[in-house]
């Protein structure tokens, strides 16, 4: 770090990130700028890189199909399942970082939980929400196939090891010393928890949620399989313009630049947690 | 460990006042993780029971449903079954290469990241907005990079005078497809970590190898990467782990074809589980399957994690 650097090497440096940026930014730009062309400038060789931009495929997309109601559900199912998850993982992760309890080894079981395959799991849960469906309380609740409650069970349960994970290393990071003075001064273990230990832990625990909303905004398996009509996802609802004549590659572009773009702004806010999140708090950068 | 001798003594002095309903410690944080375990217990557990009960019997969903017990019968038919090894061997092709490939681009890439002077927030922004993508979105649009009239790939291959592949529709391309695209999702994040790894290390052992005048080569070889090693493990055990569950790439990219060519032992499973209705077979590859990556994570995952949470409490 303390030699003097050389113009020539600095700029071969920037030059291949430059590159490798490109390479990582493309497909996404690509993608946003296909959403705005108009059909005849996107099935052409050489591909188009000018042309006059146009709102007709997310006109097509949200007229030709139940668009407004795949974003919909997606909002409703990652949003209810991220506030079951964070209320249901703080708790959790709370009393892993401060009791420790099952010594550890209960934390690594649930976490092997996530490393099941989602393919072999989503099969027992097509027969359980079956026939939850088909009970009075599965009915009443809106748990059953093609229901939304399915999915936000769904989610909650594959998000629940990731935020527990998480949420034990933020709570961590948190010195003992204050919630120990505060016990001293009076509060007991629950008011501890409430006034002391989780306004210090906000905003550990929204990062969490963000990550868990992206994770089931983004979920594709459970939503194809445990849904048809009703309470199908975005992501699964792109599919929905593979037609008998060909992909209808303009409405495919308008929908996912729908699903992508608030993901991408998400990401950008949580930057810094980026390697904690995906690391299930292990590596602190 | 920390906590229970820490918290214990403050405990006892603090009972005498309020003895009313003194609550135990342990208790108290049973309580607090019980809604969360009951939940994953019930819908981690009946998937895992329900595999187990059916990989026993005979359970073909067109045919009767599940039927009675044919004791080791669908492990035999798995074991001889020419086609799981096919995709089995599929994975593990598929795993070696994108971790491989995967990891060294990320080295790479971290390490000309970090000596980077300027705009180093805007690089790393613009770095990671694959990962905030639906795999399930982004491959479906792949396939239009891909394709091969209309396809931005072959566009800037036939501009550089380089064969352009049928990349989704030839049997020795295709799943180089799903690998270069698995590497676009997720060099990212291989970077990002070893990037983050760099940034955390100490500032003293390399001043004094610079005045010593050691070669950047030497230094590498001897100080950085001994001391980056745990990082770079645990990104290769999470990456590896990732890679044999891929699912969403090859559903949305090449269904599993051309042929069977890039056919993983997942989707084999959603093959035979949800296309045939094989369940006996498919709960039984479930969980040999399972079987592999628990192993994986009990001997990989946890003594590095156990590793990083003990020196973040050290810190």
């Amino acid at each position: 770090m303390l030699e003097r650097r050389k113009a020539p090497v600095e700029m071969l440096r920037y030059g291949i990130i430059l590159i490798v940026l490109l390479w990582t930014v493309f497909p996404i730009a690509w993608l946003i700028l296909t959403s705005f062309k108009p059909a005849n400038d996107i099935m052409v060789t050489p591909p188009r890189f000018l042309f006059k931009p146009t709102l007709d495929n997310y006109i097509h997309a949200i007229a030709r199909s139940n668009f407004a109601l795949f974003i919909g559900n997606t909002l409703y199912v990652s949003l209810l399942s991220t506030f079951i998850v964070i209320i249901l993982a703080s708790l959790a992760a709370y009393s892993f970082a401060r009791y420790n309890v099952g010594g550890g080894n209960l934390l690594f079981f649930i976490l092997t939980t996530k490393m099941m395959p989602a393919i072999a799991v989503v099969l027992p849960f097509f027969l359980i929400f079956r026939d939850i469906g088909a009970t009075p309380i599965g009915e009443a609740l809106g748990i059953g196939l093609d229901k939304r409650g399915a999915l936000v069970i769904s989610y909650t349960i594959f998000n629940l090891p990731f935020a527990i994970w998480l949420m034990v290393s933020f709570f961590q990071d948190i010195s003992r010393e204050l919630e120990e003075s505060a016990r001293l001064n009076g509060y007991n273990r629950l008011q501890v928890l409430w006034k002391v230990v989780l306004p210090l832990a906000a905003p550990g625990i929204a990062v969490t949620a963000i990550f868990c909303l992206i994770f089931a905004w983004n979920e594709f398996l459970f939503a194809y399989i445990l849904t048809r009509d009703a309470a199908r996802t975005i992501t699964v609802g792109v599919e929905s313009f593979f037609t008998l004549r060909g992909i209808l590659w303009g409405p495919v572009a308008a929908a996912a630049t729908i699903s992508v773009v608030p993901m991408l702004i998400f990401v950008l806010v949580l930057q810094r947690y980026m390697v904690r999140g995906l690391t299930f708090g292990a590596v602190r950068g | 460990m920390p906590s229970t001798s820490m918290s214990a003594p403050q405990d006892s002095r603090a009972e005498p006042k309020k003895q009313r309903r003194a609550m135990s410690d342990t208790w108290f944080s049973v309580l607090l993780i019980l809604p969360a375990m009951i939940i994953i217990a019930f819908f981690a557990l009946y998937p895992l029971f329900y595999a187990i009960n059916v990989s026993f019997r005979l359970a073909d969903l067109t045919h009767g449903g599940i039927q009675g017990f044919v004791g080791l019968e669908n492990y035999r038919t798995v074991l001889f079954d020419k086609f799981f090894w096919q995709s089995v061997g599929t994975t593990l092709f598929f795993t070696v290469f994108a971790v491989a490939i995967e990891v060294i681009l990320g080295i790479f890439v971290a390490f000309l990241i970090n000596g980077a002077t300027v705009a180093k927030g805007l690089i790393r922004s613009l770095l990671i907005l694959p990962l905030a993508t639906a795999p399930a979105v982004t491959g479906l649009f792949w396939r239009y990079l891909y394709d091969t009239q209309f396809g931005l790939y072959n566009y800037f291959l036939k501009l550089a005078g380089l064969p352009q592949p049928n990349w989704l529709g030839d049997i020795d391309v295709a799943l180089w497809a799903v690998i270069i695209f698995d590497v676009w999702l997720w060099m990212p994040f291989v970077a990002l970590i070893v990037l983050a790894g760099l940034q955390a290390l100490p500032k003293e052992p390399f001043e004094a190898a610079e005045l010593d005048g050691a070669p950047y080569f030497r230094v590498l070889r001897k100080l950085t990467f001994p001391m980056l090693k745990p990082v770079l493990f645990l990104v290769i055990v999470l990456r590896t782990i990732d890679a044999l569950r891929l699912y969403d790439a090859v559903a949305v990219l090449t269904r599993g074809g051309p042929g069977s060519t890039t056919e993983t032992m997942t989707y084999y499973l959603y093959r035979q589980g949800l296309v045939f209705f094989r369940m006996d077979y498919a709960s039984t590859m479930a969980l040999l399957f399972l079987y592999a990556v628990v192993v994986a994570a009990l001997f990989a995952l946890r003594p590095l994690l156990n590793m990083f949470s003990a020196r973040a409490g050290a810190r």
